[in-house]
């Protein structure tokens, strides 16, 4: 029971801590391949702090509580994968999360967030199909949906559904807004919608919003990890390639539209997982 | 695609191109027009650089012998530091430093005997 | 989802400039586009009242600090006409270097903007990063980075010196170098062609008809371009406008990256003809009547209209510039667009509003 309540403790401080270090990173290296030195590591931090920090604007009752049901379901979804919880349920709080973040954005009145949110919908209809999908390869694999039974493995799922990894790494993309794929929001604002969904989420409420973002991030990060749940330094390279190829994606790739999302991510993404899925089946 | 990775790939290993301005500081061009200054002991308030100036930030008053230049408004063209016939207007090649205030430069000559013992203002 | 009205701007990330576009929207599509401008007017026009003739130099070139050179080179031409005024060959050599100096800066800057209208914001920092070169060619012979001030009634007030041409052009072929390597990328890459190809397609028709000037107009087909009129020192320079046929995004990205490629083949003849001699006549007395002067700005032809009574001050000065006659191109290409499109198609006749309000 203790020991629950450590884990617990320690997915809650660090999930956020890890996923803020790893956007920090992401902002110092994406500068530099653009020739630029970039902010400092904590700089994330600093935002967040001085968002805190500031009046806090309520735009709507529901809003507010949207901004704390998602920090609330995505801190949840990463203390349940440190406790080796149910694949599925993670993935569906994850989703009911997300699910907040977009009735936030359309209770409020202003047509770029009702706009983005309802890009942020179509977004979810690409990629919840798909998570489920490398759901049921992880279950073809194990023979159970609990995290616990990768664990159990002699050898890394990696090698047995390499293609399901690309599309969690598809996925990995639209959660995390990069080039291809930044429809809703955007990290710069340097889009029609500007900051789409997050438009009316202002001060500490985007700060809530911001946080959970970070734990999507640390929650999706270690589900690519559990490819290669054997060794924790292989676990440890697995991700920070992924992570690599995120970025380098999002510098050599111009912003696609909706149409283009939706048909790319499920023609891509299904035929791979089909294919992944037939391959396990077929054995 | 490909040559976009190629070209991020060279941009990761070689220096960036910004600097961490107000730490290091690139020197100026030689011919960079940046502030202007006013050898006062040469002037002789002849007020051609008042009158050719376009955005009219410069203002001679002879009696008094008084120089006066309004930096915020001065658009660095150098016409004045052109014009001037005693060669005491002359434009430095670096820009003025940031102010939190707007402020007047104004300049006292010693052509004529100073009406009150003021020592010269100088921005 | 039910019609939709979204305030595009005056202050939007995507757009460098203030104008504000209304636009309804039908689901993603666009149904009607509105603009409004007003944000940016400071009356400049007005200001001969109370400037002489010469300070103007200085005021038109505010006008926009894009495309400033080829405000001031083109009021003075105008003067220079007026007052019957032969500058020296050495001085239009100078101008024609210097404003295609200007010219590939201000692509280079739109070629980052239109980068970043699409979202790709690395390739944008490498337009950018090739332009600060420009940039820096043009203080270190001018003395500025983009209000460069050469221009005065009667030629040019700075002059080249032997070691400062070979600098230039020793400075474009690097900036050659590192342009073709982002050629594929602009020109070829996949995502980009998604995003550009096919987007506020205009005919050859429809954009004459329209009045569009500069490479909104060449890129629909029709070739037109005022230094065609050969001015300055264009009757020397070999030059044929750069022309596409099919009138989309992509085809004006198209004009004015080859544009930027066209304008180091300009400098290169006119620093290789280069002619000695001075760079300034002596002006005396005023200029009196009325006269009309062209040039081609980065934008499109810009046009001026001087009359002057024999006083100091200019009794009317009339800037009908580019931009003002590419928005109208706006209102036929939005309409029908998605409004991911619409960043895409604002930026495609490189906006500047600071031209248009004066």
């Amino acid at each position: 029971m203790i020991r629950h309540g450590i884990l617990i403790a320690a997915a809650l401080i660090f999930g956020p801590l890890v996923g803020g270090l790893i956007s920090g990173m992401d902002r110092i290296l994406t500068a530099r391949v653009q020739s630029r030195i970039g902010p400092p590591l904590l700089q994330p931090f600093y935002d967040v702090i001085k968002l805190l920090g500031k009046e806090k604007v309520v735009v709507n009752v529901w809003q507010a509580f949207c901004a704390n049901a998602y920090l609330t379901a995505a801190s949840i979804a990463v203390v349940l994968l440190c406790l080796r919880s149910d694949l599925l349920l993670i993935l569906f709080i994850q989703a009911v999360g997300s699910v907040f973040l977009v009735v936030g954005a359309f209770s409020s009145t202003s047509p770029y967030s009702q706009i983005g949110a309802h890009r942020e919908l179509l977004q979810m209809l690409c990629y919840e199909p798909l998570l489920i999908l490398v759901a049921v390869g992880v279950y073809l694999q194990t023979g159970s949906f609990r995290i616990a039974a990768v664990h159990a493995l002699h050898q890394p799922m990696l090698l047995k559904l390499p293609f399901l990894f690309l599309v969690l790494g598809l996925v990995l993309t639209i959660k995390l807004r990069k080039s291809p794929f930044d429809l809703s929001t955007s990290h710069h604002a340097h889009q029609e919608l500007v900051k789409g969904l997050l438009t009316d989420y202002s001060g500490p409420l985007l700060a809530l919003t911001e946080i959970a973002h970070w734990c999507d991030t640390a929650l999706l990060l270690g589900f690519c990890s559990l490819f290669w749940a054997t060794n924790p330094i292989g676990a440890l390279l697995l991700v920070a390639v992924t992570y690599l190829m995120e970025i380098w994606i999002d510098n050599v790739c111009a912003r696609m539209n909706w149409r283009w999302m939706l048909g790319y991510g499920w023609g891509m993404g299904m035929a791979l997982s089909l294919v992944n899925l037939v391959w396990l089946y077929a054995r | 695609m490909f040559t976009m990775t190629s070209t991020i790939l060279r941009n990761l290993l070689k220096e960036p191109a910004t600097r961490r301005y107000p730490a290091s500081v690139r020197p100026s061009f030689e011919a960079a027009r940046g502030e202007i200054r006013n050898d006062i002991h040469v002037c002789t308030f002849c007020g051609v650089c008042a009158v050719k100036c376009p955005s009219q930030c410069i203002t001679v008053d002879r009696k008094a012998a008084d120089w006066s230049y309004d930096p915020s408004a001065c658009v660095q063209c150098g016409v004045c530091a052109e014009v001037c016939t005693s060669g005491s207007l002359q434009q430095a090649r670096d820009y003025r430093k940031p102010v939190r205030k707007k402020e007047l430069v104004v300049l006292k000559g010693a052509t004529t005997p100073p009406k009150h013992s003021d020592p010269p203002v100088t921005g | 989802m039910t019609r939709t009205i979204i305030p595009f701007g005056p202050q939007h990330p995507v757009l460098p400039e203030p104008i504000h576009l209304m636009l309804t929207l039908d689901d993603e599509v666009i149904t009607e586009a509105v603009p409004a401008f007003g944000f940016v007017h400071r009356g400049l026009e007005k200001l001969v009242e109370i400037r002489d003739f010469h300070q103007m130099i200085y005021v038109v070139e505010r006008i926009c600090g894009i495309c400033s050179m080829l405000h001031a080179m083109c009021y003075c031409q105008g003067i220079e006409e007026m007052m019957g005024i032969e500058t020296p060959p050495r001085a239009r050599f100078l101008r024609v270097i210097w404003s295609e100096l200007h010219r590939m800066h201000s692509h280079l800057l739109w070629l980052g903007l239109f980068a970043d209208s699409f979202g790709f914001e690395s390739l944008f920092m490498q337009f950018w990063k090739i332009r600060e070169k420009i940039l820096d060619i043009d203080e270190a012979t001018t003395g500025n980075r983009i209000i460069v001030s050469v221009n005065v009634i009667g030629g040019v007030r700075k002059d080249l010196t032997l070691e400062q041409t070979r600098g230039i052009l020793s400075e474009l072929k690097s900036v050659e170098t590192e342009l073709k390597r982002l050629e594929t990328t602009i020109l070829n890459d996949y995502t980009v062609q998604n995003r550009t190809v096919g987007k506020g397609v205009l005919t050859a028709k429809q954009a004459y008809e329209l009045g569009l000037v500069g490479p909104t107009l060449r890129a629909s087909g029709v070739m037109q371009d005022a230094r065609m009129l050969k001015y300055a020192a264009f009757d020397d320079i070999a030059f044929t406008p750069v022309v596409e046929t099919d009138g989309d995004c992509y085809a004006r990205c198209k004009v004015r990256f080859r544009e930027v490629f066209q304008s180091i083949d300009l400098i290169r003849q006119a620093i290789g003809k280069l002619p000695n001699g001075e760079i300034a006549v002596k002006v005396k007395g005023r200029p009196d009547g009325e006269v009309t002067s062209r040039v081609e700005q980065p934008r499109g032809e810009v046009f001026y209209y001087i009359r002057a009574n024999g006083t100091k001050h200019l009794e009317r000065l009339r800037v009908r510039t580019p931009t003002f006659a590419n928005v109208p191109a706006l209102l036929t290409m939005l309409p029908g667009a998605g409004l991911s499109d619409v960043p895409v198609i604002v930026l495609s006749i490189d906006p500047c509003i600071s031209c248009t309000e004066r």
